[in-house]
């Protein structure tokens, strides 16, 4: 009896134990959601890089300063400036002192140094999350020689823009244009190249004759330009290490016009104007082979190849206004996308496959813009007296354009804008630029 | 010797008993304590009059004197004329028979009601579902007051801010600068002042800035609601017993118990201990977490992930940065995840380094956190 009493006793006490215990537990760790943050420039800081004598040292600051522009310019990065160190990096080799960093909100830093053996530079770096107290990836070293310099710089900015965001860089790009100079009744026109940033203008052409359009190939070797020194427009083809062209086959009595790569790079889609009917054509660039894809009175123009290769989107005045279609890269039946007010053009397809950017015209004002490849979406970015011809970067990040002042006297120029909306700015050119088309990443 | 001296004190005792009674007796009687008070009674004061004086006062009050004869009583006058017999008839009144109008019912007055159809009898087989009442949906028109179109600034956060002087450092809360008083008892540790960066709530683009602003006059009305539509009556769903056996339940129950009522597949983790976080207190830390994270460098597929991370804190409320971990992610590919993860573990470490705002006494219940980021409503910023 004494024993039952016992057992029945130890249970009451564990069970209330166990009531008690359950009353205030919760089950596992404390959990929240959080779905709101912030959309602000990341602070970073890049010292200069080190050297181990004077003359390398001159590099070493040319290196910083270049990489620090790259990201600043991008709009997601902001530069804290050196005055703010504390401790400034001498030895490449050394623990990076952390609190120091966090004590100005320096969120990455890269550290890099510079070796200089004749004409041969050496430029080693690391990317930190100074938060983290961790190193972002491995660290790297680019080979090259002193007059490439800004290349090197490029591609360490486009290494800690990956490691940073996620996505490629475009640092290390290039953008052909087209150069103006005078007024606009009297304007002469030539092709050009430049680095993104507008640095190292070179000319293609001379300015003879208008010039239009140019369009890079998939691996950047080559460029697609139409050209009146025939008197109509031509469609040419150039090696851009070379600076030699030759014109593509066409038709007499006719103009082709608006070329664009294929993916594959051997394939061209370009506009045809015929009997005053103008229609969209592929040809292979070296046997010439033509293929007519559509066939309808009215215009179509400005074809864009999608990333794989089985799309083509273009505009066309088939239903009585500007608007944009996409149909197969083999032809047949088109869809229309846009649908809003205004008028639709310039479409070119994003490197990432999934947007579209165009021209847009409505109430009297141009706009640059992008939508799904469904017509979803669209978002107008800009706003002027004239903006058009949009140009995706390589990692479908950033578009540059045209923006034309008003007036007999009004400049063209070129401008970037994030597909976001953010960071409009003027690309910096000597002279008057338009008609952008941005490289993909050089090799 | 022993019995005279007994002897003596009992007498020399009755007799100072027997003074004081004397003396007490005396005092009761002659002291008044056998006295009563006199009974209160009125006095009124009368004054004599002679008989003359009363008869004199009495006159003008004697009766009427009464004739001893009746008076005779005068005939009354006698109409001559006959009167006229002949039948006759009062012309009689047009009528004019007034329209017939309903009166207004009177304050108080009970109206008429019109006859009512008797409703026809209804009898269904199954019971009448209530229909919740429907919340009335009412759109407000806009403000008609002109709105400040916002600017594209640098930065994007959940509450906008306007900017701030050009003279003032960036930080999260604003503070007046400090200069300290000499004169002052205290010594003042000098201070610049702080304001939080201006920041949009959302990105503005160009176009977006460049927009003219919009009409005053509402560009919506609210509209009536929908007459409500009763549900189509439904069967109520078969309630299928429970799959476990009273024995399995048991089993379950003894099982959880035994656990301490923390899931099976994490005996190890400890349960919290302490009162549980109120909504407040996680709505702060909650904040305080979003103030640093910053999605504006992130790509395009890491602006698709969810990822879920783990840290534990230390009793201060600063998270243990080598604790933090990536628990889970979704929606986007490994390298997206550990872009998100970053960002997310930065944020933790920004905003924790200061510790966050966490009452000590919970801190069993604080101890490990999951934070989920998802960036879904950072997208369409």
């Amino acid at each position: 009896m004494i024993r039952f009493l016992g057992t029945l006793l130890a249970c009451l006490v564990v069970g209330i134990a166990m009531l008690a215990q359950s009353a205030t537990a919760q089950q596992g760790p404390l959990r929240i959601e959080i779905t709101e943050g912030v959309i602000e420039p990341l602070p970073f800081a890049v010292p200069d890089f080190v050297s181990d004598n004077a003359s390398a040292a001159k590099y070493g600051a040319q290196l910083s300063r270049v990489i620090a522009a790259d990201l600043a310019g991008t709009g997601l990065f902001r530069e804290i400036p050196a005055k703010a160190f504390i401790s400034p990096i001498t030895d490449f080799g050394a623990p990076i002192k952390y609190a120091d960093w966090k004590a100005i909100n320096a969120q990455a830093l890269i550290a890099g140094a510079v070796t200089v053996s004749g004409s041969r530079l050496t430029v080693q770096f690391r990317v930190y999350d100074v938060f983290s107290g961790a190193e972002l990836g491995n660290g790297l070293q680019f080979v090259g020689k002193t007059d490439g310099l800004r290349r090197m710089a490029h591609k360490v900015a486009d290494a800690v823009y990956s490691r940073i965001t996620g996505e490629g860089g475009y640092f290390d790009s290039r953008v052909a244009f087209v150069s103006e100079v005078g007024p606009k009744n009297d304007r002469r026109k030539r092709l050009a190249i430049m680095d993104y940033d507008g640095a190292g203008v070179q000319y293609l052409t001379d300015s003879a004759t208008i010039v239009l359009a140019p369009r890079f190939s998939p691996s950047g070797d080559r460029l697609l330009y139409t050209s009146y020194e025939t008197g109509f427009p031509r469609i040419f083809v150039m090696d851009v290490g070379k600076v030699k062209r030759r014109m593509l086959d066409s038709p007499e009595g006719t103009m082709s016009f608006a070329p664009r790569f294929a993916p594959n790079g051997k394939t061209v889609v370009f506009s045809l104007a015929q009997g005053g009917n103008t229609d969209l054509y592929t040809m292979g660039v070296n046997n010439g082979k033509r293929t007519r894809l559509t066939s309808a009175p009215s215009i179509e123009t400005a074809p864009s190849f999608s990333p794989d290769g089985r799309q083509i989107v273009f505009e066309s005045d088939r239903s009585g206004a500007q608007q944009l279609y996409i149909m197969p890269a083999s032809g047949g039946e088109a869809r229309r996308i846009s649908f809003g007010k205004g008028r639709y053009g310039t479409p070119v397809w994003s490197p990432r496959g999934d947007m579209i950017a165009f021209t847009k015209q409505s109430k009297g004002r141009f706009h640059i813009g992008v939508m799904r490849i469904d017509g979803s979406e669209e978002r107008l970015l800009t706003a002027s007296f004239l903006d058009e011809g949009p140009s995706w970067a390589p990692n479908g990040r950033v578009i540059m354009f045209t923006r034309e002042t008003q007036g007999a006297s009004g400049r063209a120029s070129l401008y970037s804008v994030d597909i976001t909306g953010r960071n409009l700015r003027p690309v910096r050119t000597p002279d008057g630029a338009s008609d952008p088309s941005w490289s993909p990443l050089q090799q | 010797m022993k019995r005279n001296s007994e002897a003596s004190g009992l007498q020399t005792g009755t007799k100072i008993s027997g003074v004081a009674h004397l003396v007490l007796v005396g005092v009761a009687i002659f002291g008044g304590a056998f006295q009563s008070e006199p009974l209160p009674f009125e006095v009124h004061e009368v004054s004599m009059i002679s008989a003359e004086q009363f008869a004199a006062m009495t006159a003008s009050r004697q009766p009427p004197d009464i004739a001893a004869q009746p008076i005779a009583m005068n005939e009354p006058d006698q109409d001559t004329g006959t009167p006229d017999l002949t039948a006759s008839s009062d012309p009689t009144p047009a009528q004019t028979i007034p329209e017939q109008t309903t009166r207004p019912a009177q304050d108080g007055e009970p109206a008429t009601l019109p006859d009512q159809p008797a409703p026809e009898a209804e009898a269904t087989d199954t019971a009448p579902v209530l229909t919740p009442p429907q919340p009335a949906v009412v759109i407000l028109p806009q403000n008609p007051t002109v709105r400040p179109q916002p600017r594209p600034v640098d930065r994007v956060a959940p509450v906008p801010v306007a900017a701030p002087p050009p003279d003032v450092a960036p930080a999260e809360v604003e503070t007046p600068a400090v200069n300290p008083d000499e004169g002052a008892e205290t010594p003042q540790d000098p201070a610049e002042a702080t304001a939080p960066e201006e920041a949009s709530e959302r990105i503005v683009t160009e176009a977006e800035a460049n927009e003219e602003p919009t009409s005053l006059a509402p560009v919506r009305s609210p509209r009536p609601p929908a007459r409500p539509v009763a549900p189509p009556a439904t069967t109520p769903p078969a309630t299928t017993p429970p799959a476990t056996t009273p024995r399995t339940a048991v089993n379950d129950a003894l099982a959880e118990a035994m656990t301490g009522g923390a899931p099976a597949t994490s005996p190890a983790t400890p349960a919290p201990t302490g009162p549980p976080l109120t909504g407040g207190e996680k709505d702060g830390l909650r904040v305080a977490v979003s103030k640093c994270w910053n999605v504006g460098s992130l790509s395009s597929a890491a602006l698709q992930t969810t990822v879920v991370v783990g840290v534990s804190m230390t009793q201060d409320g600063k998270p243990e940065t080598g604790s933090i971990r990536l628990l889970s992610s979704s929606g986007g590919p490994e390298a997206a995840a550990k872009q998100a993860f970053e960002a997310a573990r930065r944020a933790i470490i920004r905003c924790g380094s200061k510790g966050f705002d966490l009452p000590a006494e919970k801190y069993g219940q604080w101890r490990d956190i999951e934070m989920t980021f998802n960036p879904e409503r950072m997208r369409i910023k």
